[in-house]
């Protein structure tokens, strides 16, 4: 049997650039290494000539990576990070607000707690009239700045403070929500911050604050869509 | 460009930017098998999303040795479009009802394929510019390798290089994350080119 086929040769061959000769037919019908080579060659020059349509995808709608963040939030929000979540809960269309995490994990809400207790009594110093009947400490998400924050007091006469710092910007608004963590797609809206610091919004009443104890501030396109938008930037459970 | 060595360190580290930029990098590719495949707009969307975020949760599954960051994110699309077909199935049986089908997908070719396309197309941009440049000539305009050297001005030894080169680096990347070449073909005895 005659040497093996020169490398180079067989780049022209396998990309039809010449034809073979009928020596190289021979050596190639009983050699099976360069057979080998040879197809294998073809089939990288075959697949490299299909490339030519997929050389410039476009890029996917951005509403795909939005529902991508809101899978991840609730991926770390329910489970420690390596955990396996059930992202199938989340889709892209937004006919229903299907993606609300569950109750936040013991990690996160330790993490709250630790946030600090800096100049909570404030309010209530204030307003000596209305008792704090519950609380919050709002954590950023992890899409979110980490000195993003906030917190959330509930006064006796149902009215309730929300104090946020370093909001990321939005070209829509800032909406605050109760959510019943135990019930995903339940919520009450309680209205939009309108940039000052501290705002304060009022529980519809009857709210069951037991039932609706997460507090969630999202940020909400100005498309009409009254539900919630997916996009959450602070959560906090409210406690005694 | 960052490598998928510190990428996937990154994710390990729960880095959400790194997700970002594996997203900005392979997005386009991953929606493009699920709607080949799906042949349905929407659920391709459905499945790019389960998919990356699959591929957060399940980022300490990722071994830049044993493949490209492309090639691992293509093989969860790949059991997440699967699972979104027998869903869709299962749907139909449960509902028994007779339902306009949803759209069937183009059977004009496989899944392998498709991925096997992105891997190659994937590996030709990140060859060096010329290689990359010379089998452009060579795959899409069918030049020979005379006609490059007249149109790139490069000596044809060096047109030769290049194109052996290059196809040297689209067959090692399609060999390791190729749909056909894993399992299913087997790659053999191979002589180094």
């Amino acid at each position: 049997m005659q040497r093996h086929l020169d490398p180079d040769r067989l780049v022209l061959l396998a990309l039809s650039e010449e034809t073979e000769e009928q020596t190289e037919l021979d050596h190639l019908q009983h050699c099976a290494d360069c057979r080998h080579e040879f197809q294998t060659l073809r089939d990288v020059a075959e697949i490299g000539a299909e490339t030519a349509g997929i050389r410039d995808l476009p890029p996917p709608p951005e509403h795909v990576w939005q529902a991508i963040r809101a899978g991840v939030a609730d991926a770390r929000a329910s489970a420690e990070p390596a955990a396996v979540a059930d992202p199938s809960r989340h889709r892209v269309r937004r006919e229903r607000p299907r993606w609300l995490a569950p109750v936040l994990a013991a990690a996160a809400a330790a993490v709250i707690a630790a946030a600090g207790t800096a100049g909570f009594d404030r309010f209530a110093d204030r307003e000596p009239s209305a008792q704090v009947v519950a609380r919050a400490i709002l954590a950023p998400l992890e899409t979110v700045p980490p000195n993003a924050g906030g917190d959330v007091r509930v006064l006796s006469d149902g009215r309730l403070r929300v104090d946020v710092q370093n909001l990321p910007l939005t070209s829509g608004f800032h909406e605050v929500w109760l959510l019943d963590p135990d019930t995903p797609g339940k919520m009450v809206a309680l209205g939009n911050l309108p940039g000052r610091v501290e705002t304060v919004l009022t529980v519809p009443a009857g709210t069951d604050l037991n039932r609706y104890r997460l507090v969630d501030i999202s940020d909400e396109p100005h498309d009409g869509d009254a539900t919630h938008s997916g996009r959450s930037l602070l959560r906090g459970t409210l406690t005694k | 460009m960052n490598s998928d060595d510190e990428l996937a360190e990154r994710l390990r580290a729960g880095d959400e930017t790194a997700l970002r930029e594996v997203y900005d990098r392979h997005g386009a590719a991953v929606l493009h098998l699920a709607q080949r495949l799906l042949g349905n707009r929407a659920d391709a969307e459905d499945v790019t999303q389960v998919t990356f975020v699959a591929a957060w949760t399940g980022r300490d599954g990722f071994d830049p040795h044993r493949g490209s960051m492309l090639g691992w994110l293509l093989g969860i699309a790949r059991r997440k479009t699967v699972d979104r077909i027998r869903a869709a199935a299962r749907d139909q049986r449960t509902s028994r009802t007779v339902q306009v089908q949803a759209s069937a997908p183009p059977v004009d070719e496989s899944p392998e394929r498709v991925v096997d396309r992105m891997v190659v197309a994937d590996e030709m941009r990140r060859l060096p510019e010329e290689q990359r440049r010379t089998l452009e000539l060579a795959f899409f305009d069918d030049l020979s390798h005379p006609q490059i050297a007249a149109v790139t001005g490069l000596p044809l030894g060096t047109v030769k290089s290049h194109i052996r080169r290059g196809m040297a680096n689209l067959r090692r990347r399609w060999e390791v994350d190729g749909a056909t070449t894993s399992g299913s073909r087997s790659t053999g005895p191979s002589r180094a080119l």
